[in-house]
């Protein structure tokens, strides 16, 4: 009877889809998995572990496990420590509105004046910089900014300097900006790219000068990019060990210097996860903030 | 010429080697309601924003109230422009993107709030000055936009296809709207639009372009009942066009042979075509008579009907004649009710000549 079978046919149809649908779930958090397991291994557990470990202490050069203040009190008592938290806040802080300001009329060039292959193109050379080891393009920097390197060379032929640029702060700053500028460009590029040229346009039809037009239309439409940018930039700048090592002298010492020194001295580790523990809260905080700040609705 | 507000004079647009639009020669009069109406790619929208200061000319002058723009920057110009995506500003609010236009011009803040919520009040969105603009419906954010053109009091407003997001109900609504702002105001709306109906609805005259040239230019009734050309003919309306050579010319009206027999077209004026010729002549589908039986005398086309058309109170039919060729047919929907044509087959059409419009060869 044609009646059953319609009957059959829609039964049919109801229970097929759940069955695939529980299925789906089942595959779904299979695949969910391998990342979960991941990141519980290998960075929460690390993670609680390194926090553990700012409560153990060292007796003969023997970390043993414990739940004492004495690390936490030690370095928070001491000079040297906020003097290098505060340094590395100061330096990274200014590699992140140096790099910010550099890259914006390059990715504003990218992003609104050349055809979109010329843009590919430049992403693609921006991209670059990363083959290479980023110790090597550090070391790079020393044929440039020593007393008798590029630089100097070039400025007594004009009878100036020599200036000392290597082991300053100066050669942190082009160290971090090594590191962070060619990343900067390209997501500040990107936000700008996405931008609706019509509001563009909308602005200077309703008589904003294309400068004013930057600040006023360009920039809060961009905004969440370019915090995410200088973010990224701040996040790199202060966790770099290699920069301030190498092209800043190593002193005074920025907290990722100063981590290595105290593991080095007497196997502090406890100690250094202190400064870890510090590092980490503190780029909690920026990421926190500048996620919250990028993505609020509106800006007054 | 002192009322003409805007002129084109010669004005070439090209991008690369794409001409967008070419030697186009026309004025713009205070206070009229111009559509510019053509297929996607005619270059209608080109020659809107070289008004707002958008794209340069390539050659040629395009004038404002005498004075040469091509050089002049957007930001100088008072041309506001409706976009398409209406373009509002999305971290400001409603009243915000209102005040923007003003802001710019340096009028303070208390006046220039007050006129902004003077404009919302006005597009009777005043209730909505503080609201973000993606809380708004699409109605209101076209009232917003417009607001935001307005308020700075411009002697023109250019207009690129504003309506075309909107639901059919809405976009008979705005179209009413836009045409009493217009009068109100007594400003000049230049409006960019692919829509037949909402150029002919609301513009005093209607340019048709096509493939950056003008094709005609006149008012909707000119244009929907005497095309200049074939592109006119098949582009706006119901038209059937129908060709074949001249056979006879007394003046006021030719005979033209075509293959479906010799129609009498009386010609409107400027044509003088001579026996021999090859000529064209339109007849809009809403002017022909149609019958089961064969007429007397007269033009004259016997057909087969194919399919119908219906879209409330009119109904087209399609109908082919003898030779394949396609005919459309606007008729009441009682009117055909009345017929009962449907189990016949045949049916007859015809026209009165003084109905048809001649429009040379092309």
């Amino acid at each position: 009877m044609p009646v059953s079978g319609k009957r059959t046919q829609s039964a049919l149809v109801e229970t097929t889809p759940k069955r695939l649908l529980s299925h789906q779930l089942t595959f779904k958090n299979a695949l969910r998995l391998p990342i979960i397991i991941w990141q519980a291994l290998f960075f929460i557990a690390p993670l609680i572990f390194m926090v553990a470990m700012s409560f153990f202490i060292v007796r003969n050069y023997r970390m043993t496990e414990a739940f004492e203040m004495k690390n936490w009190l030690k370095m928070m008592g001491r000079d040297y420590f906020w003097d290098s938290y505060g340094l590395t806040i100061g330096l990274a802080t200014l590699a992140t509105l140096v790099v910010m300001t550099v890259a914006f009329p390059a990715a504003y060039t990218l992003a609104f004046k050349v055809s979109e292959n010329t843009r590919r193109w430049a992403v693609f050379l921006l991209i670059i910089p990363f083959f290479t080891s980023y110790l090597v393009r550090i070391f790079s920097w020393y044929v440039i900014l020593a007393e008798s390197g590029v630089i100097n060379a070039m400025l007594g032929y004009i009878g100036l300097g020599p200036y000392i640029m290597l082991n300053t702060k100066f050669g942190t700053i082009v160290g971090y900006m090594t590191l962070t500028l060619p990343l900067v460009i390209i997501l500040q590029t990107l936000s700008l790219a996405n931008i609706d040229r019509s509001l563009v346009e909308a602005a200077h039809n309703l008589g904003c000068r294309p400068w004013r037009t930057v600040f006023r239309i360009v920039l809060p439409l961009a905004r969440t990019g370019l915090i995410i940018a200088a973010v990224f930039c701040f996040i790199l700048s202060f966790g770099d060990f290699v920069s301030p090592y190498y092209l800043g002298g190593s002193k005074p010492p920025t907290l990722p210097i100063l981590i290595v020194d105290t593991v080095k001295s007497g196997q502090q580790w406890p100690r250094a996860a202190v400064v870890a523990v510090v590092m980490m809260v503190t780029l909690f905080i920026v990421a926190f903030g500048g996620i919250a700040a990028a993505y609020r609705r509106r800006v007054r | 010429m002192t009322d003409s507000l805007v002129e084109f004079d010669s004005v070439v647009k090209k991008f690369g080697d794409f001409t967008a639009v070419e030697r186009m020669n026309f004025t713009i009069d205070e206070g009229e309601f111009v559509a510019i109406m053509g297929p996607s790619g005619c270059g209608k929208t080109t020659t809107l924003r070289m008004l707002a200061g958008l794209e340069q000319p390539s050659e040629g002058e395009v004038r404002m109230q005498g004075r040469v723009m091509n050089a002049v920057p957007a930001h100088e110009r008072d041309t506001p422009l409706v976009w398409q995506s209406l373009a509002l500003f999305p971290f400001l609010n409603a009243r915000e993107n209102v005040e923007f236009g003003l802001q710019m011009r340096g009028v303070d803040a208390a006046t220039r709030r007050k006129r902004a919520l003077d404009w919302l009040d006005r597009l009777e969105i005043g209730e909505f000055a503080e609201r973000d603009i993606s809380s708004l419906s699409g109605g209101q954010k076209q009232r917003v936009a417009l607001a935001r053109s307005l308020v700075t009091e411009p002697k023109i407003l250019l207009l690129d296809e504003p309506l075309s997001a909107l639901d059919a109900n809405l976009v008979i609504r705005m179209q009413s709207m836009l045409t009493r702002l217009q009068r109100e105001l007594g400003i000049t709306f230049v409006y960019v639009t692919h829509s037949q109906s909402e150029a002919f609805a609301m513009a005093d005259r209607v340019v048709i372009m096509s493939r950056g040239r003008i094709a005609q230019i006149g008012t909707p009734k000119d244009i929907y009942r005497a095309p200049d050309n074939r592109f006119v003919a098949e582009f706006v309306g119901r038209n059937n066009i129908i060709s074949g050579k001249i056979k006879s010319s007394s003046g006021k009206s030719v005979l033209i042979n075509g293959s479906l027999g010799d129609f009498k077209v009386s010609l409107g004026g400027r044509a003088k075509p001579s026996p021999g010729d090859e000529g064209s002549f339109v007849i809009a589908a809403d002017l022909v008579h149609l019958s089961s039986k064969k007429p007397r005398a007269g033009n004259q086309i016997e057909c087969s009907l194919i399919s119908e058309e219906f879209i409330g109170s009119v109904v087209t039919l399609f109908l082919e004649a003898r030779d394949g060729s396609e005919f459309k047919v606007q008729i009441q929907e009682r009117e055909l009710a009345d017929m009962d044509l449907k189990h016949t087959g045949k049916v007859f059409v015809s026209w009165d000549p003084e109905r048809a419009h001649y429009i040379g060869a092309d």
